[in-house]
């Protein structure tokens, strides 16, 4: 083949070896004899380079990689077989002599008998080919990286997101299971969340609520709704306000605390506590301790304010009894506050001393010309309480034609003027009080029965202080901070033995003296605690000992009514109540004769 | 001296090079370069009292630019298939030229590897992908060829499955 090939195109041919030297192929024809490859024409520079001058001429195929001997090797007899093969071998690495690495491509043309050997050293084609594959693979790793990135941080996001879901989902679970009621209001005070408590407190639904602005939604009363409005518009980050009343379908009260939304300072966090009960707790309690102006939780007086709750709910007329000083007009007024005239007047007149006339044009009014003085027309107490109602103090002080007067108002629902003819329809609730016993009075014959009867439709007996002895911390605290503000002072406490001083005295004067002696008290306190020595003389120098009483020089009081509080200390016992007096045995009998007093 | 050809095989970027590299030179790049065609690296090994050259065939990486040739498979005595943990397409590929080496040499030994361990908080490949290439039947070696963990394992695991037919006691990294 060599020889054939030699002949056809000899290996010093020119053109032949300029070709060679073009194409820079290594080109080899295998001897069929000997079976080894022979160098044809010029050596190309880099195969001289890598084997040297000397070896040229044979391929010597172990200073060569492993690949190409395998290459040569593999299916030669299938090569042989085949009337034409033209086979490359793919690129390998081979290193050069001076330590750097070429890539080679044989290719094998087979032909009849014939093998040719082609050895290329892939140059700038295929290390184009290379660069694209890399930037290629470079491109796919970057892409799957990113991928890869994206989708962490999608996962990341996702997690995040559950995350928050979860804790939002435990939060409003947290929220309905503690029953919370909690709201939140949005930059522009519109509710954007309400827990199902809080729907329930305002009894709204959802729909009706979300994206409406708070003023539409929670039924506040005007007052309050001023007030929530400056809450919410105050700087701090918490506010607490309340109590408000909830005018909805469930009225309500409720305590609120006001946080601002850290996150988004903009948006204010309610939460609504229901104070209903604990507000109906605190009344029943405030009630039990005091009832309007009344003050005392003794069993008396809870029993008082009963008998105030259950004639206010009627409109019938009431007789007050009680020791002067007990508390009547505050027990009318109570009545009044309490029934359904609360919104009309109130008048209070005392009948004690007054004429016969001037009580009768007081209450009934008069006509011009009536008497002299009489320079205009005059509407009375009665036409003035119209609607209301009329309180008549001491009214067993008042004169028999006046009696028979009122007796007939009373029945009648009508007044006349005094010097005129024509009755007037009025609409007056009479509550009327004394402290006589009226019953004798109308066995005296100074006290009309059938006017006794009238007026005591309903009754009420006030008891005495010294009957009621529990209630005298509660009023005393109660009168001392009342005093204190008015008068600026700041005295916040009675001395133990201040107070021991109180309990021990009688009080003939009942409530309205216990106010007076802390007023006295109040006066004389120079520091935060009212000292035994800033009480009235006669309170300071009692006591409840055996040991003659020291108010018995008061002239002024009412005689009566201290006998009547000796008898009541002394549980009854004559003698003990004439020592308590510092009388004789002899001289109470005979006062209490005198005084018309029959102790049980 | 008993020479035996071992194919490196596995998808593109999974680290042949590094592996054999690591193995007959002891040096790593970081720096990637796509092997193009086949490079041959030998290295000799003492196996119970053996030398063996092993003739390691760096085959350049399958992907959709380059299949592997049977032919270059042709006369090996074992093989790896090497997957990159942080990628699990590299699994799937190397199923794929696990098959292709079956068909083509018959029953040889091979390894494979799970290389990258370097990196295994980001592996893809899950302990369960694992255990199903263990129930087919297959070694898996875990290795870093940046860390050189578990390169001197894998080859020596193949010369003495290729001499003995029995692998060498392996562990997880």
């Amino acid at each position: 083949m060599s020889r054939r090939l030699l002949h056809s195109v000899p290996s010093d041919d020119p053109l032949f070896n300029r070709v060679l030297s073009t194409l820079d192929i290594a080109v080899f024809e295998r001897d069929e004899h000997s079976g080894e490859f022979q160098l044809q024409g010029m050596a190309p520079e880099w195969w001289r380079m890598r084997v040297g001058l000397e070896s040229c001429a044979v391929l010597d195929l172990e200073q060569w990689s492993p690949f190409l001997r395998e290459y040569l090797a593999l299916d030669q007899p299938a090569r042989i077989a085949e009337p034409v093969i033209i086979e490359k071998s793919g690129p390998w690495a081979e290193s050069d002599r001076q330590g750097g690495a070429m890539t080679l491509e044989a290719t094998i043309l087979s032909m009849e008998s014939r093998t040719v050997l082609l050895i290329e050293r892939l140059g700038p084609g295929f290390e184009q080919m290379r660069s694209i594959v890399q930037r290629a693979r470079e491109r796919m790793l970057a892409e799957d990286v990113a991928v890869k990135s994206h989708h962490k941080t999608e996962t990341r996001l996702i997690g995040q997101l559950e995350a928050s879901e979860r804790t939002k989902d435990d939060a409003l679970a947290l929220l309905q299971h503690l029953r919370l009621a909690a709201l939140v209001l949005d930059e522009r005070g519109r509710i954007t969340f309400v827990s199902h408590r809080g729907l329930e407190l305002l009894g709204v639904s959802t729909g009706e609520v979300i994206g409406r602005e708070w003023e539409e939604i929670i039924p506040f009363h005007l007052q309050d709704r001023a007030i929530f409005r400056e809450m919410i518009d105050a700087p701090s980050d918490r506010r607490t306000a309340g109590p408000f009343y909830i005018d909805s379908s469930h009225p309500a009260w409720i305590e609120l605390d006001i946080h601002r939304d850290p996150r988004h300072p903009g948006r204010q966090i309610l939460v609504m506590h229901d104070r209903t009960e604990l507000h109906a707790l605190r009344r029943v309690l405030n009630e039990q301790a005091s009832f309007h102006d009344l003050v005392g939780k003794s069993p008396a007086m809870v029993r008082v304010y009963q008998l105030v709750r259950d004639v206010a709910s009627v409109d019938t007329t009431v007789l007050i009894e009680g020791e002067t000083g007990t508390g009547k007009e505050l027990v009318a007024r109570a009545i009044h506050s309490s029934s359904g005239r609360r919104s009309k007047s109130f008048i209070a007149a005392n009948c004690a001393g007054l004429t016969d006339s001037i009580l009768t044009s007081q209450l009934f009014g008069h006509r011009r010309g009536a008497f002299t003085g009489a320079v205009n027309d005059q509407q009375g107490l009665f036409e003035a309480a119209e609607g209301g109602t009329l309180f008549l103090d001491e009214i067993g002080d008042i004169p028999p034609p006046v009696q028979t007067a009122l007796l007939r108002v009373l029945q009648e629902k009508e007044i006349t003027r005094l010097g005129e003819s024509r009755p007037r329809k009025v609409d007056v609730r009479v509550l009327a009080a004394t402290h006589h016993n009226l019953s004798e009075d109308v066995v005296r014959g100074s006290f009309r029965a059938d006017l006794l009867y009238r007026i005591r439709i309903a009754r009420i007996q006030l008891p005495p202080l010294r009957e009621r002895r529990e209630d005298i911390p509660l009023l005393a605290h109660s009168f001392l901070m009342t005093i204190c503000a008015a008068s600026g002072k700041t005295i916040d406490r009675l001395n133990p033995e201040t107070l021991h001083r109180l309990m021990s005295y009688v009080w003939p004067g009942n409530v309205r003296e216990l106010r007076s002696a802390i007023e006295f008290a109040v006066i004389s306190c120079k520091g935060a605690e009212v000292a035994p020595s800033d009480l009235p003389p006669e309170v300071t120098g009692i006591s409840a000992a055996p040991t003659p009483s020291h108010w018995i020089p008061l002239q002024e009081r009412d005689e009566k009514t201290r006998l009547l509080a000796a008898l009541s200390d002394a549980k009854g016992n004559r003698t003990e109540a004439a020592k308590r007096l510092g009388v004789s045995r002899a001289t109470f009998y005979r006062r209490l004769v005198e005084l018309d007093i029959h102790p049980r | 001296m008993i020479q035996k050809k071992i194919c490196m095989l596995g998808g593109f970027a999974v680290g042949k090079t590094s592996l054999v590299r690591r193995f007959v030179t002891n040096v790593f790049s970081d720096h990637y370069q796509t092997t193009i065609g086949v490079t041959v690296e030998k290295k000799t090994v003492a196996i119970k009292d053996h030398d063996v050259m092993l003739m390691l065939w760096d085959l350049y990486g399958e992907d959709e630019f380059q299949h592997v040739r049977d032919s270059y498979l042709r006369g090996s005595s074992a093989y790896i298939l090497v997957m990159d943990g942080t990628r699990k397409v590299t699994l799937d590929t190397a199923l794929a030229l696990q098959q292709t080496a079956a068909r083509t040499l018959g029953t040889v030994p091979f390894v494979s590897i799970i290389n990258k361990a370097d990196l295994q908080s980001e592996w893809e490949i899950d302990d369960g992908a694992i255990e199903q290439l263990r129930a087919r039947g297959w070694t898996v070696l875990f290795g870093s060829a940046k860390l050189g963990q578990g390169v001197e394992e894998l080859f020596l695991s193949v010369a003495t499955q290729i001499m003995h037919g029995s692998p060498l006691p392996t562990e997880r990294l």
